[in-house]
């Protein structure tokens, strides 16, 4: 998270391309959205006993069990006319070029048109229990997970795609009015839509070339920048805080 | 297309001033809460915080997103607007006016002369449509 919001700030700051990056979660962990309320939405102490990290993004959204998945991050700035102003019309293109990715792998999955999210009342904690609208979908089932974050025209996108579902830890983990049967019929991940099991590193490679193809780009492989480098190192204490983890608080962070 | 009132002005941030001697009233735009879609939280800064002319003074969440709220002037805070606490839904039906956001003790009116007036916001928006 670190890393992520160190990218966004810079290409902000200095005018830089676009920046896409895969990742995973070692140990597994729960990413909570920006406005969650942690004590309420997430059991804190079951993940302490389960060795699972939690940390708070600084995009919107619900949280997510990471753990046999896959995590992209976006972050462009707003002279990228590729990925144009507005919240839905990035997530759908962004939607568009991992579903190529998918597309790949003999995976075909559709934007959901319309959030399926109940009234606020209701809404779930847990991202995977219900699609929103430009999300991805296989057969009415989650596949995808993205919550944005914009600042100064510019947009970090942060999505998981999920390898396989868990939906018993999920349930276990996240706060969710579905019981874990219920949470089965509602995502399902890559490895349990495909013949052969593929890899991580294969679902990345797909996914890379999901982007290439449908934005008609290619993507240079690089390293942090010493700036990104030094920004992110400042910005662990803040994401290693429990001021910032669990209550939302930013003294911690640098000044931004 | 959306109509946007005189007395206002506007930055291209999608937020809305209302300027009253040295008072400028902040709120996002009918345009933003509609791109935004359904709004769930808003993040305020605290009183007597001074913000910085395109620096963030809070963030406004929608169900898919977070979108810092950028300064349209340099000041200030002297107000929020507690009624959002109570219902989040006038900053979606009524952006302009009840759904305000802060009021900020401005010190330098010159950078009014940087917004839009309701015209200029609406060919703003046609261009970046446009795009």
């Amino acid at each position: 998270m670190a890393i992520d919001e160190a990218i966004f700030r810079e290409t902000l700051k200095h005018q830089k391309p676009p920046t896409l990056r895969f990742f995973g979660w070692h140990p597994a962990a729960v990413s909570v959205g920006y406005f969650q309320d942690v004590p309420k939405e997430i059991h804190v102490g079951r993940c302490r006993s389960a060795g699972v990290d939690m940390v708070r993004r600084m995009t919107g959204g619900k949280a997510v069990y990471h753990q046999d998945e896959i995590t992209y991050s976006l972050s462009a700035g707003p002279w990228e006319r590729r990925f144009p102003d507005g919240i839905l019309r990035t997530y759908e293109i962004i939607s568009s070029c991992l579903a190529r990715g998918l597309s790949e792998l003999g995976i075909h999955a559709m934007l959901a048109e319309k959030s399926a999210l109940a009234r606020k009342k209701e809404r779930a904690p847990c991202c995977f229990s219900e699609p929103a609208g430009k999300e991805l979908t296989v057969d009415g089932r989650k596949i995808c997970g993205s919550a944005q974050v914009r600042s100064h025209g510019g947009f970090l996108q942060h999505g998981s795609l999920l390898m396989t579902f868990d939906p018993a830890a999920t349930a276990a983990l996240i706060q969710s009015p579905a019981p874990p049967e219920q949470l089965r019929n509602r995502a399902v991940g890559v490895n349990e839509l495909v013949e052969t099991p593929v890899s991580a590193e294969e679902l990345c490679e797909a996914l890379r070339r999901g982007f290439c193809d449908a934005l008609g780009v290619d993507f240079c492989e690089g390293e942090l920048t010493p700036e990104e480098k030094a920004m992110s190192d400042r910005l662990v204490k803040k994401y290693e805080s429990d001021a910032w983890n669990r209550e939302r608080k930013k003294e911690d962070g640098p000044a931004v | 297309m959306k109509v946007f009132p005189e007395d206002l002005l506007y930055s291209r941030e999608h937020v809305w001033v209302r300027v009253d001697g040295d008072m400028a009233t902040l709120g996002i735009t009918d345009y933003a809460q509609e791109s935004l879609g359904e709004i769930l939280s808003v993040e305020f800064p605290e009183i007597d915080t001074y913000v910085e002319r395109d620096e963030a003074f809070g963030s406004i969440e929608s169900t898919k997103a977070v979108v810092d709220l950028i300064a349209s002037v340099s000041g200030t805070i002297v107000g929020v607007n507690e009624d959002i606490n109570d219902d989040i839904g006038i900053v979606n039906s009524d952006p302009h006016d009840t759904g305000w956001l802060v009021v900020i003790e401005m010190d330098d009116m010159e950078q009014l002369d940087d917004l839009l007036d309701a015209a200029g916001y609406h060919d703003y928006i046609l261009r970046q449509e446009a795009d």
